[in-house]
């Protein structure tokens, strides 16, 4: 989904000023005063806005990458500015997967093993990615998400295997005992 | 199809084994036999989480498959829901193996 508004063209994936540490030049937004937490990739892109810095190409959404081709339920597209905050997972939104891993992590060591195991670890995973490249804020949510998945996991699978050693024992032992 | 209401017929539950304790899927399989014998009542008596969520995540499954086709990306759902069904989850393992109220909620 990108604007079509030609002063301020959305970033795809792989516009080149998507990383924060290229030093991405400050093109103002269109709106006086942007939400100065709203631009997470902190110091390569200064919060005051230097408006007028015309040769910049109009780099007008957030520098967070990922934005540009965010789905908009909350409308991001040309309200560059305003939107932030409003919409669910406003600035990063791809928090939750962090917080699913978590939950799955929790359900997985209480009652529901490998069944939200994996899926917490999928995700976790998944959340990690995200964080890594700036459309979520909390890696370290992902990574317990992901190691109470693990454990949620292994435990279950060892009750399991146990669990089906015994019953294949209670098998050969009741079909191998001579009955009196 | 075996008929899960016969005791051991798809083994036995571990958990259940060792503990005595219903953990919230306990009775989901029964529910769900029920279900797809049209016994909506006999299928609320065995789990009554798993009769409620199934519907949603159906309805789930089908709005994912419909974004996922025409296009529009997918949005995880709010932490809010990952919270609250945590917190439901866990309230109805620890309810329903309390004993006055084990008639409604267990299986």
């Amino acid at each position: 989904m990108s604007s079509s508004d030609p002063q301020f063209p959305v970033p795809g994936p792989a516009d080149p000023w998507r990383k924060p540490d290229t030093g991405a030049a400050p093109g103002g937004a269109p709106e006086p005063g942007p939400v100065p937490g709203a631009y997470p990739s902190g110091p390569a892109y200064p919060p005051e806005p230097t408006y007028g810095s015309a040769p910049a190409p109009g780099y007008g959404s957030a520098p967070a990458p990922g934005y540009g081709v965010a789905p908009a339920p909350g409308g991001y597209a040309p309200g560059y500015g305003y939107g932030y905050g409003y919409a669910p997972g406003g600035y990063y939104p791809k928090n939750s997967y962090a917080v699913w891993s978590l939950v799955l992590g929790i359900l997985s060591l209480v009652s529901c093993g490998f069944l939200t195991g994996v899926p917490a670890i999928i995700v976790g995973n998944n959340a990690k990615k995200a964080a890594a490249v700036g459309e979520a804020d909390n890696p370290g949510m992902a990574t317990a998400g992901v190691v109470l998945g693990w454990i949620g996991t292994a435990l279950s699978a060892a009750g399991l295997l146990i669990y089906l050693f015994f019953v294949v024992f209670a098998v050969v032992m009741s079909a191998t005992t001579p009955s009196t | 199809m075996r008929d899960p209401h016969v005791a051991g017929s798809w083994g036995a539950c571990p958990l259940h084994l060792l503990t005595g304790l219903w953990c919230p899927g306990c009775g989901g399989l029964r529910a769900v036999h029920d279900l797809t014998h049209g016994d909506l009542a006999g299928a609320w008596g065995m789990n009554p989480l798993v009769v409620t969520l199934l519907p949603l995540a159906v309805l789930g499954w089908a709005v994912w498959t419909w974004r996922s086709a025409t296009g529009r990306a997918w949005r995880a759902p709010r932490p809010a829901w990952a919270w609250t069904a945590l917190a439901v989850v866990v309230a109805f393992a620890v309810l329903r193996n309390l004993p006055p109220l084990a008639p409604y909620l267990a299986p």
